[in-house]
């Protein structure tokens, strides 16, 4: 099989990333930024850089040290990693990326929250630094939020939160945040349920998906192969 | 490095890498007596290992970590300047069997004239072609051979293009097939083409300890469950082990060849898991860890004679390297606007499409290219699932603008239960150039604190003209089949996984790294069998041939072991 070589990222599509490309040498001191006016500025140059690096650095040095061990057994601590309010904040926009429509499933109906929660606590999601990109984008959705609504996102009418979500989707920080919580949605809706996601295989009855055999189980995961 | 090695192990020959470059030599070594050592850097797992589980392949389980080791891969930009970076992507497979176990297994033969490119269409400015100092005929026996040992299931279908076997047909009946395929056989002879069946590595009938596929529809990048699929552990290694004159290490990293004052090799050094280093001595050493990985490690090993790295006398060593050139194209089918019967043909997943185009292996033809010119393959395939990967890339509209919500949802609705996708996959040949080749890296190093390899991958632009006609052809074919979209693109990217060349064969050392029998000009106990020899890819996978070749060097060691 042809497998050609391509720089895609969590959040990008196969192709060149539509905002024009972040040089692929970069190390300027935008390369370590999670800035905040990245995410609240439109598409500027500086959005760019700070955004596109904020999503998939290469490898963040600061983040080689801090990795959970993945466990097979369930890691307690990994419920800390978000609070209670953030928590709230992801389920309500996985909420609206994902509705609960009349067409299958919605995020609460795949596990999408404590999914992403798991999925936080693997060492390589956290080298490519997801877990603070997601928490700060809260952070930076809430600030847009009272700036413009004068409360917390989570407080907002649906219809609110989802012009806020159109709103930060023009800028490409605000779009790669996004793009990363639907990429763990469909990993919620697509894998394995040994994962934890896809409870009863509810995603792959809804898209009439003939899942392989043998399955992964407890104990064969991809983390036992390491 | 001066401090002494933790253990010293003797045996007749020292195989580093285990992929398909060295199952062949491990193989036939062991079957006839000698002690084997095969020094693999991954983890040694089996069939019941193998999961059919996407999230492998999601976190590159089976390949090194970027944090660990990389490569710098050096690209050409649009407007001809170079730009370079890190990528953990050019690992085939570091486990036990290497990236065998990770293949498709289009197994094709080259073609004679593949043999002889240079005297057969002559010289293309800028490009560096040759021929090979063997023939075709000198590989066939060992090409049948691969056929029997390895196992491949198809049926030889003459036609023109078809090269010539000692064998009427394959040892093994094609594998089960979709029922799709039948379309595309009345699709190619109305359309005046010639529809062939594709012969893969895999088992249609249990052989030895190896059950017959299972026809999971997860294929491919996935290992295989059953033992079906040739991989080089499954199909060589296992068999190797069990005549207790092969000894596989694994998660042994091999990072220097020692050499004597002759230039011979005497031993080879590895770190264990624990950073421990360990030597292996043996009168023959072979080395077979993929292209890049090949070249990288002769590259680092110096010595009294090899100031420059082994075989490198001439400046030869890492150069002339060749990816699979070609594209890829697809044929979507809206199965909502055709029959209930015939969407549910098109819902099958399991059987293998199995067809394959070899019309325009030479094109004849003056108007597009002025004179006959050297072709390729066109492959067509359903991709095997990968549905995570699929939903995700779903959320960007055709305007690359990011989706969410009801119009996400009906999106991913419509596209898995109301669309079907083939694909086919054009091969052609990457020309080699002084603009494709493997080198260390001045400042990256590993985990283990050696240079890693630097990869330049520039293209021939004729690569990407014959590339274009292929890709036409097979465009053509699926809207001859009914697809509803039909569309192909061109690439210029590296692939990653069908790498080859850096070291190839040849009678002049001065224009060559390695002689007619895969050695190493200048160091008469060291072989290189991975891809490594080629001079030119072939226009298919290049799988095949690196199996029969290494069945091939294996005759010549065991004469030099006698």
């Amino acid at each position: 099989m042809l497998e050609p070589s391509r720089k895609s990222a969590k959040s990008h599509t196969m192709t060149s990333p539509k905002k024009g490309a972040l040089p692929k040498n970069y190390k300027g001191p935008l390369a370590s930024g999670l800035n905040r006016r990245a995410f609240l500025k439109t598409s500027s140059a500086i959005s760019l850089l700070a955004g596109l690096t904020a999503c998939k650095p290469e490898i963040t040095h600061q983040n080689l040290n801090q990795k959970p061990e993945p466990s097979k057994n369930a890691n307690p601590s990994f419920s800390r990693l978000f609070n209670e309010h953030q928590k709230k904040t992801l389920n309500a926009v996985q909420v609206l990326l994902f509705p609960d429509d009349g067409n299958g499933p919605d995020a609460l109906a795949i596990n999408a929250l404590s999914y992403l929660e798991w999925a936080m606590t693997d060492s390589q999601n956290v080298d490519d630094g997801d877990p603070e990109f997601i928490s700060r984008g809260i952070g930076w959705l809430d600030d847009l939020s009272e700036q413009q609504k004068g409360d917390k996102f989570i407080k907002l009418t649906q219809k609110q939160q989802n012009k806020l979500l159109t709103e930060i989707a023009a800028t490409q920080a605000g779009e790669n945040w996004l793009s990363l919580l639907l990429y763990y949605i469909t990993e919620a809706l697509m894998l394995d349920p040994v994962y934890g996601g896809n409870p009863d295989a509810i995603g792959w009855q809804w898209l009439e998906h003939q899942p392989g055999f043998p399955a992964p189980v407890t104990g064969k995961t991809y983390q036992d192969f390491n | 490095m001066s401090n002494k090695p933790a253990s010293i192990t003797q045996c007749d020959i020292c195989i580093v890498g285990s992929g398909a470059g060295s199952g062949p030599i491990a193989y036939e070594l062991a079957k006839a007596g000698y002690q084997v050592i095969v020094l693999e850097k991954g983890a040694w797992y089996a069939e019941d290992d193998f999961k059919k589980d996407e999230m492998l392949l999601r976190h590159k389980t089976f390949r090194s970590k970027l944090k660990d080791e990389r490569h710098v891969i050096e690209e050409p930009d649009d407007d001809g300047s170079w730009s370079s970076r890190n990528t953990g992507d050019f690992w085939g497979g570091n486990i036990v069997g290497g990236a065998s176990n990770f293949m498709s297994g289009y197994f094709h033969r080259l073609k004679p004239e593949d043999f002889r490119l240079l005297s057969e269409f002559g010289p293309i400015a800028g490009a560096n072609i040759t021929d090979w100092p063997i023939s075709y005929a000198e590989l066939e026996p060992y090409y049948a051979r691969v056929e029997k040992i390895v196992g491949v299931s198809g049926k030889v279908v003459s036609h023109r293009h078809l090269e010539p076997r000692s064998t009427p047909d394959y040892p093994f009946p094609p594998t089960a097939e979709h029922p799709v395929s039948q379309w595309f056989d009345k699709a190619a002879t109305e359309s005046g083409f010639t529809p062939l069946p594709m012969a893969r590595a895999i088992l249609s009938q249990p052989h030895n300890h190896r059950r017959s596929c299972e026809y999971s529809g997860y294929c491919g990048s996935y290992g295989c469950s059953s033992g079906a699929k040739g991989s080089s552990r499954a199909a060589l290694l296992d068999s190797a082990v069990k005549t207790g004159n092969c000894k596989i290490i694994a998660h042994a990293r091999a990072y220097q060849i020692n050499t004597d004052n002759k230039g011979n090799a005497t031993s080879i050094d590895y770190f264990n898991t624990t950073m421990e280093r360990h030597q292996v001595k043996a009168k023959i050493f072979s080395v077979a860890c993929y292209s890049i990985e090949s070249s990288r490690l002769l590259l680092s090993s110096t010595g009294p004679r090899h100031p420059e790295g082994i075989g490198n006398r001439y400046n030869q060593l890492g150069k002339n390297l060749h990816c699979c050139a070609g594209g890829t194209g697809h044929g979507v089918f809206d199965l909502t606007r055709i029959s209930t019967e015939k969407a549910r043909a098109l819902k099958v997943k399991g059987p293998f499409f199995n067809r394959a185009l070899q019309d325009w292996y030479f094109i004849d033809d003056k108007k597009a290219f002025g004179k006959k010119i050297k072709g390729g393959t066109i492959d067509f395939v359903f991709d095997p699932s990968s549905p995570t990967s699929e939903a995700n890339s779903l959320k960007w509209d055709n305007n690359n603008q990011l989706i969410w919500g009801s119009e996400f949802k009906r999106k991913l609705k419509s596209h898995f239960t109301q669309s079907s996708d083939l694909k086919f996959e054009v091969f052609c040949d990457w020309l080699p150039t002084e603009n494709c080749f493997v080198s260390l890296d001045k400042s990256e190093t590993d985990k283990w604190n050696m240079p890693v390899a630097r990869v330049k991958t520039g293209y021939h632009p004729h690569d990407l003209k014959v590339a274009r006609y292929l890709i036409d052809k097979g465009v053509q074919l699926m809207k001859q089949m009914g697809a509803h979209q039909y569309y192909g693109n061109v690439f210029t990217t590296p692939t990653y996984n069908l790498i080859a060349g850096g070291m190839r064969f040849g009678h002049n050392p001065e224009q060559s790294v390695l002689d007619a029998d895969c050695r190493v000009h200048g160091c008469n106990n060291l072989f290189v069998t991975d891809g490594s020899f080629m001079p030119n890819g072939g226009s298919v996978t290049p799988t095949f041939t690196i199996y029969a070749n290494a069945f091939r060097v294996a005759d010549r060691i065991k004469q030099q072991l006698k």
